[in-house]
């Protein structure tokens, strides 16, 4: 709750707009420094990529859409100039393969458990209605042995 | 051979001792020559069945460390000794580099880093191997010539394409002196910390393919390197953090972690290592997952591996790929002998490896290791695939796409937020089934606070969704946590009517593994609220003339003064920033824009004002001859929570290592043995 508060507090004394400086720093960050390698232009710190920075910002400022701007970065610097993967044609599947992956061991994982679940050893046990109090004084004496249990494990 | 001693003109020991670099390569030599003795050694030891080879193999383990340690002795001294003879010592020292990056000199460059990397390794393999129980003589004796393998590997390295000790053929009068940006305290300790971690994996990696080898495949080599494991990856973890400490302090861009492959090769062993550090708690209770886990180790390793070759081999660019070289394409042939020998063994193995147990239900704790395992494993695949996205990206189209924070970003969040998620789950379940209701009962009390927190934020102004969930499900986590200290202490206080205090400390003290597991995921939870802190940051640059004035957030920022000196090493630059918050003066700042004479290079130092709400961080651009500056500013909310997250998990890994190792736990009960105790109570 303190975190919370302190963030309100933070968020509340940023202004809220987005002017052409913020719409500059976004797409700073999504496209490669022409000017240093490996680096995206936010953080490239030549003369130059501060002089690009301000062109992008004269762009938005002239009502630029983002789109536009990134077209126009495009024809000048080439395609690499793209900080990630278009989500089109080839670029989707940058995209779509580490979602592919995790439902595919998701998938994987869900049907061994549900395999060895359902050849359980103990299986077919059939839960038995307990009243609350009764619920809870189990629940707590188990808590107890789980903690004993565990101490002497290790676990 | 003659000593080649040189002025040093310092002060101390090693200063004094003069260059003992001449004596480096042979050193390295003679420790080559005592792993292959130490392979042949173990190997013959564990195929006949005979301890007295395998403990002297063991023995020519010791030496190999010994005769490592020595070498990188003698590069130190000729650091100290400004020994420019060597092309290693002339390329990352100068006279006027002081004292202690005099000594991260040492791994400043390729060279120097393999050199600190294969000390590590052969110091970890003699300690390891030294450690290990006499009865477990066959498992050690693979282990040990598994090892030496390794270290035969970065041997041959150093004294082939990395020779640290390779002599110029004309002396310069001074060296090329240390890139300005690892001249920083956290340089100190913050590549060690990482080798240690990538080279620590090493052992739990030789003893799991001891145990395939031997087809011990119980779960004695995962108790005999559990604090191997978590040693590694607490050093990974602690490397990991001090590097985002280092960049958001040195790199002078406002952030902590730029998705950079070298960022991501120290990354992805992590997630790998940690889904393991889980999943052999399911091995250890329950003899389950063991293909799994011999697969995780060997996925660890190669990933630790491979980043290494990331980063020498220069395949990929880097903000910060400080020793590249050479060396990349003799990494490719180790890592496919891992890999494809680790999968092979593997494969041979499958019979011995079959899980002697099976889930109770889907709704367990154990599908809850399960889920968190996927996840894990699926987080470092997409960052493995963001990674090498632009080679394949380049091999298939012709074009060098470059993936950078965007990217990883969209893909990882969910990712991270729903191991966060799990990492709350988690406690509530019960090992080996629980009913829905139960579940039900439990998770709602943490659930209500994250949504709590959610529509509280929402109702402050927050509208970012991914700061919402973040919080959100940091609260619901951080509040099962709690809850699960807190059920534990009332259980000691019901039973032995002891005050709150007193029963959490015991709390924690009689299961400190599953406590300080807890520990570190608090940990985590508050440096993810840290994270989430980026969705509100602000950034602005203006060019300012002497008393002219900027805005950034609710901070205005004067330029009131400037100064510049000289050093031996640097010309400084520093700009006197007054700092004001509605209307009232709050801090003032001095950020530098400094020559680095020896480089001729210009860097800058970042002038911060931290507070838990958030920093102020100010960088220095550009210093004109005029006093003209171009300052560049950013407010970046609740960072400080991330440093404060790093130092729970960092208590929480304390109480993790300081646990004792867990018991063998027995094999299954026949249910109607079971059944037969339960009709008897």
């Amino acid at each position: 709750m303190i975190v919370c508060a302190l963030l309100v507090v933070a968020v509340s004394a940023v202004p809220a707009a987005a002017g052409p400086a913020d719409v500059a720093t976004d797409i700073s960050n999504e496209i490669m420094s022409p000017y240093c390698d490996g680096v995206t232009l936010h953080d490239c710190p030549s003369q130059a990529a501060l002089d690009l920075r301000a062109k992008i910002q004269r762009w938005a400022s002239a009502g630029w859409s983002k789109e536009r701007i990134y077209e126009r970065l495009e024809t000048e610097f080439g395609a690499g100039i793209r900080a990630a993967p278009p989500a089109r044609g080839a670029g989707s599947l940058a995209w779509v393969l580490p979602g592919l992956a995790l439902l595919a061991g998701a998938g994987a994982a869900y049907s061994f458990a549900r395999r060895w679940a359902g050849g359980s050893a103990d299986g077919g046990t059939t839960p038995v209605a307990m009243s609350p109090s009764e619920r809870a004084r189990i629940d707590a004496d188990l808590e107890a042995l789980r903690g004993d249990t565990q101490s002497e494990v290790g676990a | 051979m003659p000593l080649q001693v040189q002025d040093s003109g310092l002060t101390g020991p090693l200063g004094s001792l003069g260059s003992l670099g001449s004596l480096g390569r042979p050193a390295l030599l003679a420790a080559l020559a005592f792993a292959l003795l130490g392979l042949t050694l173990c190997a013959l030891g564990a195929t006949r069945d005979r301890r007295d080879l395998a403990a002297a193999g063991v023995r020519a383990v010791v030496a190999t460390a010994v005769f490592v340690a020595f070498a990188t002795f003698c590069l130190l001294t000729a650091f100290f000794a400004h020994d420019f003879s060597l092309d290693y010592v002339a390329s990352y020292s100068s006279r006027s580099l002081t004292g202690p990056y005099t000594f991260t000199a040492l791994w400043g460059g390729m060279e120097g880093s393999l050199l600190l990397w294969t000390l590590l390794l052969t110091v970890f393999a003699a300690i390891a191997l030294t450690r290990a129980p006499a009865r477990r003589s066959a498992l050690v004796a693979w282990a040990g010539a598994v090892l030496c393998g390794i270290s035969i590997f970065f041997l041959v390295l150093l004294a082939m394409p990395a020779n640290p000790f390779a002599e110029l053929a004309s002396v310069p009068a001074d060296g090329q002196g240390l890139n300005p940006l690892l001249q920083s305290p956290g340089m100190l300790i913050h590549p060690p910390l990482l080798y240690t971690g990538f080279v620590g994996f090493s052992i739990p990696f030789a003893f799991c393919i001891a145990a395939l080898i031997t087809r011990r495949l119980d779960d004695s080599w995962l108790r005999a390197t559990r604090r191997w494991t978590l040693f590694a990856w607490s050093a990974l973890s602690i490397g990991i953090v001090l590097g985002g400490a280092w960049a958001y302090t040195e790199l002078g861009w406002g952030g902590y972690w730029a998705w950079d492959p070298v960022e991501n090769a120290s990354f992805m062993p992590w997630l790998t290592a940690t889904a393991f550090l889980h999943s052999v708690v399911i091995q250890e209770k329950r003899r389950m997952l063991k293909v799994w886990n011999v697969s995780l180790i060997l996925l660890t390793y190669v990933l630790a591996v491979f980043g290494t070759f990331l980063t020498r081999s220069g395949i990929l660019s880097s903000i910060h790929t400080f020793a590249e070289g050479d060396t990349g394409k003799w990494f490719l042939p180790y890592l496919g002998v891992m890999l494809l020998g680790g999968l092979a063994l593997i494969g041979s193995r499958l019979d011995s490896l079959r899980s002697e147990n099976r889930f109770d239900s889907l709704l367990s704790r154990e599908s809850a290791f399960l889920a968190n395992n996927v996840l894990f494993v699926a987080a470092g695949f997409a960052v493995l695939w963001g990674t090498v996205y632009p080679i394949v990206n380049e091999a298939f189209t012709g074009v060098r796409l470059s993936v950078v924070p965007p990217f990883f970003n969209r893909v990882f969040a969910p990712i991270g937020l729903a191991i966060v998620a799990l990492a709350g789950i988690g406690p509530l379940i019960s090992w080996r089934r629980m009913s829905k209701g139960t579940f039900a009962r439990v998770a709602r009390p943490p659930a209500l606070a994250g949504i709590a927190t959610m529509i509280v934020l929402a109702a402050g102004g927050v509208r970012s969704i991914g700061a919402l969930l973040a919080l959100g499900i940091s609260v619901f986590t951080a509040a099962a946590i709690v809850g699960e200290f807190a059920r534990g202490s009332r259980v000691h206080r019901r039973r032995e009517g002891s005050a709150w205090l007193e029963s959490l400390r015991r709390t924690l003290t009689r299961n400190r593994r599953r406590y300080g597991g807890y520990i570190v995921h608090l940990g985590i939870v508050l440096m993810v609220i840290g994270f989430s802190g980026n969705a509100f940051k602000v950034e602005r640059s203006a060019e300012l003339a002497p008393n002219e004035s900027m805005t950034v957030g609710a901070y205005s920022l004067t330029y009131v003064d400037h100064s510049s000196a000289s050093t031996p090493e640097k010309e400084i630059n520093e700009a006197v920033i007054a700092v004001s918050r509605g209307g009232e003066r709050i801090a003032t700042l001095r950020p530098q824009r400094n020559f680095h004479i020896a480089q001729r290079q210009t860097q800058s130092e970042v002038a911060i004002r931290t507070t838990p709400a958030e920093d102020l961080y100010l960088v220095l651009t550009s210093f004109d001859a005029d006093a003209t500056i171009v300052l560049r500013s950013f407010v970046n909310p609740l960072t400080w929570w991330i440093w404060a997250g790093a130092a729970v998990m960092l208590a929480g890994m304390i109480v993790l290592l300081w646990s004792p190792a867990p018991q063998a736990v027995p094999g299954p009960v026949p249910v109607r043995v079971r059944r037969t105790e339960v009709a008897s109570r």
